[in-house]
């Protein structure tokens, strides 16, 4: 295989290691063995030593993960499975293997600038920030997933930012953080055009408030990490609200409710974010914890991986309802467009889910 | 089987359990083909491929199960069942073909009845899950295991598992209420409403470590018990093993401690002084006494007067708290032994009259058969009549050709398991018989085995369930 030399150590140290079994969010939901750490390791182990092809059911295998951290969270010797596993994909991505329904996002992408390949758009979000300045000091990254599969709450956050007094630019052309790209190809050649591409962009400004958590998260992490300056300071929308909230910018609409946040995975894991929700949050109501909360959060699904594997959305995200359920709760709250939008999806009648910025205006 | 009949089977069983959950998939049988084993890690890490199943099936309950095992007596296809796969003894590798019924879907929490004490769940669900759902109304399953997080609940049974705090609380055949199992002719039955009773034998203790031989269990009622007050720990630190096993024995007669390890000085002088930091030369004892806190001041005192007794030093709380807060990182990549090394558990267990003797034989006779293996051991569950050693031997020099490899392995496991059973052993204390100790089943029980071949024969005459598997 072409994955570094580190990456096949990480295999070959989880390939017969099952310790995080117990918090993959796509294993617990689908109860399949393919769905662990240690059997796409073990699996990438056999083809390492030849004894089978990088094709077929192991490459779909490679794209069942969420890469969402908590097997590399987990691990106390320190292997992150996600570097493999992305790397990987992008050997498939290298060598012309990739599946139909990867090659058909990439398309997209090409074609509309989106993953979903929607070429029409909610004019909510339009509404919400037609009477915003066209350039100000301070960007709202709306991102793809919420203006693809979240536009209603994207423009809830604009209207409340606006109602606030906040100073602000939404831009109708922005750019695509190349979140996407990264979570199905890795460190392709796309995928580093795209993030320059967006760099350029949020280097216009001196702020670039991130409404959802995976752009933050890539702008933080990955930019970084290959060399792609970003000038601009980049806060994540929950950390700028309890920022607003605690200047007095913002006041936050209050509610009997008792509320259970779902941190995004991204935002607890990658960014070591938890605080900033729970001030936020705090500041409306009670608020309490479920299983599995803050970086040991228990992902809950993605629109991303919706285009591909819906039915294993579908469980991811009523286990987590489950799980709320459990501890006698009712409310949920996300501060993730993506999460809202699968969560949304199989909400029970008996519990409620609200994005953050809804909390604060008020649900 | 012709493809035209494969197929036929294949949709009699998409019918049973829905097309996504039967599986010919590579990546399937791949991983199905590989559990803890140390054959079955060598094999694959020599670039061979282990023997797999034709077909992965994944039954969501009891009535599908009995669906899946009818279409395979009928066309007499064998199953092997596959709850985690964490075990050692290659009980769960489908060594025959046929089908892997992999059971985690079955992982459903039926029922925490805390007027009961139990919770009752799918044997599918992750052990880790349930003591979860336990944590959540304040309650406990006091079974924590190394692999807690890796393997179900029908894991635990069907190999006869054990936790580390398993000297109070027991083993997971002193956990289970009750249990519905599917038999290898499809029929679903019920063992009797509390495992405790005069009606006839425990029909709970007959399927409870048959490795999926004698049928498949699907469900059970698993004990929870209410948190300890308090917990403490304390470490010692004993001049010789007779001593320590002597200490163990007399204080076992006036209360049972939750935790009680016992390291020899080899273990205590490489795991343990790796991971708890004990640095000291002497054989290292951890001991946790748990419940309500009038109750554990006593038990100190106890503790303390009866290992002064036997020159044990006091290493306070700090080691043993260490051990608790670390108890499962001995078991991750980079802590355990792994390959390239050779290494395996050959853990029996024996009354205290017996126990001292067969630690010395087996440690004698793995290091004068094989001079190139270490041998550690320590001592990790212990009963008012005896305890259970857990020894390993560990080699790093491994030969490359995989047979070579293959014929030192299983050896080295006939020479230290037969000088076990020679000297009053069991076979083995709680990792189970599998592929691994097949052979020495019979040797163990003599004419005994009878039982166990004439239960086979009754309930399974096609022999479809799991073969080559506990002797059976």
């Amino acid at each position: 295989m072409l994955i570094s030399k580190k990456s096949k150590e990480i295999v070959d140290a989880c390939r017969f290691c099952w310790m995080c079994r117990h918090i993959c969010p796509i294993g617990n939901a689908t109860g399949q063995e393919r769905n662990t750490a240690r059997a796409r390791a073990l699996t990438l182990s056999v083809v390492e030593r030849g004894a089978a092809e990088l094709e077929g059911g192991i490459i779909d295998n490679v794209y069942e993960c969420a890469l969402c951290g908590a097997c590399t969270k987990e691990c106390v010797t320190g292997w992150d499975p996600v570097k493999f596993t992305k790397e990987t994909r992008n050997e498939i991505a290298l060598t012309g293997k990739l599946p139909a329904y990867v090659e058909k996002m990439l398309d997209n992408i090409d074609e509309t600038g989106n993953v979903y390949g929607k070429t029409e758009f909610c004019p909510c979000l339009a509404e919400a920030a037609a009477d915003l300045a066209a350039m100000t000091d301070t960007l709202f990254f709306i991102g793809t997933d919420a203006r693809c599969k979240a536009t209603d709450k994207a423009a809830g956050a604009v209207k409340l930012l606006k109602a606030a007094g906040v100073k602000f630019t939404v831009l109708a052309d922005e750019a695509d953080s190349g979140y996407h790209l990264d979570f199905l190809v890795g460190a392709a050649d796309e995928t580093k055009a795209a993030m320059t591409k967006c760099a350029e962009m949020l280097n216009k400004f001196k702020t670039v408030v991130c409404y959802d958590p995976a752009d933050a998260k890539v702008m933080l992490r990955e930019y970084k990490e290959w060399g792609i300056e970003v000038t601009a300071e980049v806060k994540t929308f929950t950390s700028f609200l309890a920022e607003k909230i605690a200047d007095g910018t913002i006041k936050p609409a209050k509610t009997d409710k008792t509320l259970y946040f779902q941190d995004p995975a991204l935002l607890a894991r990658d960014l070591e974010e938890t605080d900033a929700a729970r001030t936020v949050l705090s500041a409306c109501g009670e608020v309490k914890e479920m299983l599995l909360y803050g970086k040991d959060v228990m992902w809950a699904g993605s629109t991303l991986m919706n285009e591909y594997l819906p039915k294993v959305m579908t469980l991811t995200a009523s286990r987590r309802f489950d799980d709320l359920k459990h501890v006698g709760g009712k409310v949920m709250v996300t501060a993730s467009p993506s999460e809202y939008a699968v969560l949304k999806a199989v909400k029970p009648d008996d519990c409620e889910l609200y994005t953050i910025e809804e909390v604060v205006a008020g649900c | 089987m012709n493809d035209f009949l494969m197929l036929n089977v294949l949709t009699e069983l998409e019918d049973a359990v829905g097309k996504e959950n039967v599986s010919t998939n590579v990546v399937d049988k791949i991983t199905h083909s590989v559990d803890y084993f140390w054959l079955s890690r060598m094999w694959a890490d020599r670039g061979l491929r282990m023997p797999e199943a034709d077909i992965v099936v994944s039954p969501k309950d009891a009535q599908e199960t009995s669906k899946v095992v009818k279409i395979a007596n009928y066309y007499k296809i064998p199953i092997t069942t596959w709850g985690g796969g964490g075990g050692t003894q290659g009980g769960a590798i489908p060594v025959a073909g046929g089908i892997v019924l992999d059971t985690k879907r079955m992982d459903k929490i039926y029922d925490i009845n805390e007027q009961g004490m139990y919770i009752e769940c799918g044997t599918g669900a992750i052990y880790k899950h349930i003591e979860w759902a336990a944590n959540e109304r304040g309650y406990a399953t006091m079974h924590y295991p190394s692999s807690l997080t890796c393997s179900t609940v029908g894991g635990f049974l069907a190999h006869r598992g054990i936790g580390v705090v398993s000297t109070k609380y027991g083993k997971i055949d002193d956990m289970v209420l009750a249990m519905e199992v599917v038999l290898p002719n499809g029929d679903i039955i019920n063992t009797s409403t509390a495992p405790k009773h005069a009606a006839g034998p425990d029909l709970n203790q007959i399927f409870i470590g048959s490795e999926g031989t004698l049928g498949i269990i699907t469900k059970a009622q698993i004990r929870i018990y209410e948190q300890p007050e308090d917990r403490r720990f304390r470490g010692f630190l004993f001049h010789n093993m007779t001593d320590a096993f002597n200490a163990g024995r007399e204080l076992l007669q006036k209360f049972k401690p939750s935790v009680m390890r016992l390291y020899d000085e080899a273990e205590t002088a490489s795991l343990i002084k790796k991971i708890v930091g004990v640095e000291k030369k002497g054989a290292f004892m951890n001991v946790a006494y748990e419940g309500v806190k009038e109750m554990v001041d006593v038990e100190e005192k106890i503790l303390l007067e009866t290992f002064a007794k036997y020159n044990a030093e006091d290493l306070g709380s700090e080691y043993g708290e260490k051990w608790w807060k670390e108890k499962i990182t001995f078991f991750y990549p980079g802590h355990m032994m792994d390959l390239p090394q050779m290494f395996g558990t050959m853990d029996t267990i024996a009354p205290y009259d017996k126990i001292e003797k067969i630690y010395w034989e087996m440690k004698k006779a793995i290091e004068t058969n094989f001079p190139m293996a270490r041998f550690i051991a320590h001592f990790s569950h212990w009963y008012e009549w005896g305890c259970m050693i857990y020894d390993r031997f560990i080699i790093d020099d491994v030969p490359q050709d995989p047979e070579e490899a293959f014929r030192l392995h299983n050896a080295i496991w006939n020479c230290g398991v037969r000088t076990a059973i020679a000297n009053g052993g069991v076979v083995n204390d709680h990792h189970g018989v599998g592929i691994k100790l097949g052979r020495l089943m019979k040797e163990q029980y003599g004419p005994a085995m009878q039982v166990f071949e004439g239960i086979k024969k009754q309930l399974d005459p096609n022999g479809l369930m799991n073969p080559y598997k506990l002797g059976l």
